[in-house]
């Protein structure tokens, strides 16, 4: 049986991972099929990412997110983020993520 | 003077310190407040306008006529009710002193007023003005409200002829801040004294003053002509006496109109209108503790208000002597003049010494008085003002937040001093220049004009300045609109919720891979990797910093900052956790105690339960996944049958299988049992490697030791599992191909290798080695090597070159140190169960066969010439093994090789099967690079017939290189020339030739 904090837990690693590509370029799609790229400021628990220097993918279908600098997203809403590979070390993540899974297991 | 009623004073005095020390309770039936603000009267309206104590304070001092009952309409004088006890306060006795109870003091005060009604009026006026109730709210009066609306008709009636103009009588008396507000019972009588003697003075001097004046007009129009500079001067002093004279009276008869305004402006306002949104009751105590100390500085400021005051009226008379003085210096020096006219000049240098003596004085009183400018000043600053176009008049600044209102003052007193410098300089230039010829006028007319425009630029510099300053202040004052909304418990409270998130019991392995990759990623740029970035709490539990790769100063004390608070708050938590674990909070507590609700998530969708994971890999996990836990349970119980049923089938067929064909055959490992496998495999890795991290610094001995003997155990164990399920030691021939060529099959088990390299033994490892080598040619990237002899770019060819590639980086690597340690013998054995077990030819065409060849031969090589060289060796060679390497195996693979000698080289293969020149293969030199490696350390092992051979067969390849690289046929670059040229002479070296000597 699972406690009601394992959602979160499991929100952990990725958490994790996005802790590692502060700073970086990420793009985030959001469930609105809108596409943002920024530099990654902070992810916190809930996945919620804040974006700074952002860019929308079509500027021309959003106008009004070309003013737009920064922004907070909310991490219920994001479809998907695209990570720059080349900051993230797959083979370790593989091991994170059979880390996580021998701890939930044991639980 | 008690014929001025001055006991009536002091019994007012009284009633007013009883007031302010809370009096009001002396009187107890009247403490129930009725409001009529519903009613349409004004009465109840101009009633709770009035201030609590002093509500008939207009009546006992304001109007000179004795309270008639014309217009008393209810009859009687009071209801019965309204009666005052003996118990009651002494201001309730006197506000209905003269209704009921006349009293000797209260005739008294009467017929003061009655015979002195001026003396009463101007008393009257400083009442208005200094009255301390007058600024204070009608709550705090409110036991008076019940009897005045008993009493209001009557009194309203008795006041004034009509309402209305008693209540807009009152309304500015209660709006205007009085100055003396806090001076105590004394400033009233002190104030007066002063006030009074200051008028009688004043009186006194202007009857004087006219005498004088008359006096001197005489004599100046008896004096010749010359003295008409002089007379001039005279009549601007008299000019400026006046006008201060006239300030002073102002002053004098309204202090609170000349200075109020200017100088409260800011915390009045303040006080008066709160931004919308700071409503008192929904502020945090720090807002208020902020408004408490507001009107703190409010009353300091009608304190200094009224010691300024002071001040002025002393110096006022200060001012008055010095003048009579002077002007009796003057009238001296006059009669000195006529007689001495050569004396003139320098006693008119002394008047100017005294005149700018006053002019000084004048001035500190001016910066004392910051506020105020007297009319005498405000005068000469308009007038500069119309002189001067350019200069603008102060722009009344409308400031949105009362924080900034407090600045003003300063802004007002800066411009003031600008201006009454300026005033001064012009006075004195006209002063001067009056007494001074044509020329010198002139010249000092420019001086003048020269310092007033001087003057103006400081102005608008001054000006410049505060606009910007006060631009930065409403900006600031904008962004710190919220500042303190929250408390810092209310802050801590978040941080808390927020940071018990976080912690966790093992911050290392929860924040496994921001740990390891910050650690990898320190190691690449060359840090330190001592340290991991956790914060640990005493007992256990903390929180991964993650990278944390640049960390600039302020950041880092944010982060000291942050570390420091959390530790605290997890602290704090953890003890509150334990005395929530005892019991004995619990008593009195019905029902279930309220636990932390922050943490409850939404119920999951997908719930896997982590329990039902099957460790048969060849059940399916359909029944893993649920919707619901209601028919989880059923289904799961299902699922598991149909596992079961299918396990056992499974089973039986295996050992069908392996039963039909002997003991030691069966089925080769599928995809997915490898890859099962692995993940155990994987799991073993990362526990011992956990486990290796875990281990306590060698330091802490005692620490180390019981660890090492409780670790040696349990890692010796688990290395056992470990390659026990490598499946190394399991036979050749249990299937093909072998179950660990099939475990390193998948990109994942070439992966493992190298870290279960790190974990085994050398034994372990050569046995390991021994085994890859036997099984070599059943390897996926040697089977489907010539797969990649192909120019084209399909799916398949990038999955086995990057397939390759993980090979020759992860278990080339892993075997490299153990060949790189191996001894003749094992060289020798291995090498002799490669060409026995394996099609040599076919494995040299592939590049993990080049690699393993590479690294064969040039061990041998090393051994060989540290024999040769007698350089000591662990275990020297047998002659037998030397002999049996050079004739046996050596000879042999030169054999085998031999007819196929430049098909070795990829280029030469893709050129056959493309029909391009083996030389235009792109990326030609950079897949061939291994094998000239590989044909460099057969040369270095070749006897002299050999090298020949080698010689022969290489020809055209080496030719066609050497010419196409030095005349620069098909090639881009320089680097690929000399890439080219750098593989050829890797081989050309080791028979002792060069490039060089080739002749094209």
């Amino acid at each position: 049986m699972r406690a009601p904090e394992d959602r979160t837990r499991s929100f952990d690693l990725l958490r994790h991972v996005f802790k590692t590509l502060t700073d970086q370029r990420v793009t985030v799609e959001l469930k609105n099929d809108l596409s943002i790229t920024g530099t990654l400021k902070s992810v916190d628990q809930f996945l919620n990412i804040r974006l700074d220097n952002i860019k929308v993918l079509d500027e021309a279908r959003h106008p009004h997110m070309m003013a737009v600098k920064n922004c907070f997203i909310r991490g219920s809403v994001v479809r998907y983020v695209q990570l720059p590979a080349e900051h993230v070390d797959t083979q370790l993540l593989e091991d994170a993520t059979r880390r996580e899974a021998a701890t939930t297991g044991k639980r | 003077m008690s014929f001025f009623g001055f006991e009536q004073q002091q019994d007012l005095e009284n009633e007013k310190r009883k007031f302010l020390e809370g009096g009001l309770s002396g009187a107890p039936q009247d403490d129930v407040a009725v409001f009529t603000w519903g009613e349409d009267s004004y009465d109840g309206l101009g009633d709770a306008l009035q201030e609590g104590g002093d509500e008939l304070n207009d009546e006992t001092f304001g109007i000179s006529g004795p309270v008639g009952k014309d217009f008393d309409f209810s009859g009687t004088a009071l209801p019965e009710h309204e009666k005052p006890t003996p118990s009651q306060a002494s201001h309730t006795q006197q506000a209905h002193q003269q209704a009921q109870q006349p009293s000797q003091a209260s005739q008294n005060a009467q017929s003061s007023r009655e015979n002195d009604p001026s003396h009463a009026s101007h008393l009257d006026a400083v009442w208005s003005n200094k009255s301390p109730f007058s600024v204070l709210p009608r709550s705090n009066g409110s036991s008076r409200a019940h009897d005045q609306l008993g009493n209001s008709a009557s009194k309203s009636s008795s006041l004034a002829p009509s309402v209305p103009q008693s209540t807009s009588m009152q309304k500015p008396a209660s709006l205007s801040l009085g100055p003396d507000l806090h001076k105590g019972v004394h400033t009233l009588e002190e104030i007066e004294r002063e006030m009074r003697a200051a008028a009688a003075a004043q009186h006194q001097q202007q009857l004087q003053q006219r005498q004088r004046e008359e006096e001197e007009q005489l004599r100046l129009q008896q004096a010749q002509q010359q003295f008409e500079q002089l007379q001039l001067q005279q009549q601007l002093l008299h000019q400026q006496q006046s006008q201060s004279q006239l300030s002073n009276q102002a002053l004098l008869q309204s202090p609170s109109r000349t200075h109020a305004p200017r100088q409260v402006p800011g915390p009045q306002h303040a006080a008066a209108t709160p931004p919308p949104r700071m409503h008192p009751h929904s502020q945090s105590p720090r807002f208020h503790q902020q408004q408490q100390q507001h009107q703190i500085h409010l009353l300091q400021m009608q304190q200094q208000q009224q010691q300024r005051q002071l001040l002025e009226l002393q110096e006022q008379r200060e001012r008055q002597q010095r003048q009579q003085l002077l002007e009796l210096q003057e009238q001296l020096r006059l009669e000195e003049m006529e007689r001495q006219q050569q004396q003139h000049r320098m006693q008119q240098q002394q008047m100017h010494a005294g005149v700018n003596e006053l002019m000084q004085s004048h001035l500190i009183h001016q910066r004392l008085n910051s506020g105020g400018l007297s009319p005498a000043f405000d005068n000469r600053a308009r007038r500069v003002g119309r002189q001067s176009p350019l200069m603008t008049p102060p722009i009344p600044v409308d400031v949105p937040f009362a924080q900034n209102m407090q600045y003003l003052p300063q802004n007002i007193q800066m411009q003031q001093r600008l201006l009454a410098e300026m005033a001064q300089a012009e006075f004195l230039n006209t002063m001067q220049g009056a007494s001074l010829p044509e020329r010198e006028t002139r010249e000092s007319r420019e001086m003048q004009e020269i310092l007033r425009v001087e003057a103006m630029r400081k102005i608008m510099e001054a000006e410049r300045m505060e606009e910007k300053r006060k631009r930065k202040l409403d900006k600031i004052a904008h962004m710190s609109r919220y500042n303190d909304l929250m408390t810092q418990s209310d802050k801590d409270f978040i941080t808390r919720i927020q940071v018990s998130q976080l912690v966790t019991q093992d911050p290392y392995a929860d924040d496994f891979y921001a740990q390891v990759y910050g650690a990898i990623l320190r190691s690449r740029m060359g840090l330190p990797t001592s340290e991991d970035r956790v914060l640990k709490f005493g007992s256990g539990g903390g929180v991964g910093l993650g990278l944390g790769q640049k960390v600039p100063g302020r950041r880092q004390s944010a982060m000291q900052r942050m570390e420091a608070q959390v530790e605290r708050i997890v602290n704090n938590a953890r003890l509150r956790e334990k005395e929530k674990s005892s019991l004995n909070n619990l008593q009195g507590a019905l029902g279930r105690t309220a636990g932390r609700s922050y943490k409850a998530a939404p119920r999951q969708l997908l719930q896997v339960d982590s329990n039902n994971v099957s460790t048969s890999p060849t059940v399916s996990h359909a029944s893993a996944a649920h919707i619901s836990k209601s028919d989880a349970a059923k289904a799961q119980e299902e699922g598991e049958g149909a596992a079961r049923e299918a396990a056992k089938i499974g089973r039986e067929a295996l050992r069908n299988a392996s039963d039909s064909t002997g003991l030691v055959h069966r089925d080769p490992l599928t995809h997915r049992e490898a890859l099962v496998k692995l993940e155990q495999l994987y799991d073993l890795v990362l526990d011992l490697e956990q486990r290796r991290r875990d281990q306590p610094s060698p330091e802490e001995v005692e620490e180390f030791e019981q660890w090492y003997v409780y670790e040696t155990q349990e890692c010796s164990a688990l290395i056992d599992q470990l390659f026990e399920q490598l499946m190394v030691s399991v036979p050749l021939e249990i299937s093909t191909p072998h179950p660990f060529i099939s475990l390193i099959t998948p990109i994942k088990g070439k992966k493992l290798l190298p870290r279960v390299a790190r974990l085994l033994d050398n034994d372990r490892m050569q046995i390991l080695l021994t085994l890859l080598v036997a099984c070599f040619s059943q390897l996926d990237v040697v089977l489907q090597a010539p797969l990649l002899d192909t120019l084209e770019e399909t799916r398949e060819v990038k999955d086995l070159e990057s397939q390759t590639q993980a090979f020759l980086g992860s278990v080339v690597q892993s075997i490299l140190p153990v060949i790189a340690k191996a001894q003749m013998r094992l060289v020798t054995g291995l090498f002799g169960l490669l060409l026995d077990r394996n099609d040599i030819v076919a494995i040299a065409r592939t590049r993990p066969g080049i690699a393993l060849l590479t690294l064969f031969l040039s061990r041998a090589e090393v051994i060989l010439q540290n024999v040769a060289n007698g350089s000591e060796v662990d275990e020297t060679p047998t002659p037998d093994e030397l002999q049996s390497w050079c004739v046996m195996l050596y000879n042999h693979l030169f054999e085998l090789l031999r007819p196929h000698l430049p098909l070795l080289f990829p280029s030469v293969r893709l050129s056959m099967l493309s029909g391009v020149n083996f030389t235009n293969i792109p990326n030609s030199d950079a897949i061939d690079q291994p094998v000239w490696q590989f044909f460099a350390s057969l040369a270095c092992s070749a006897n002299d017939a050999q090298q020949q051979v080698l010689v022969g067969g290489l020809r055209d390849v080496v030719l066609e290189n050497v010419t196409t690289a030095t005349k620069g046929l098909g090639l881009e670059s320089e680097e690929q020339r000399r890439l080219r040229l750098a593989n050829v002479n890797l081989f050309l070296h080791a028979l002792g030739l060069d490039s060089s000597q080739i002749v094209v």
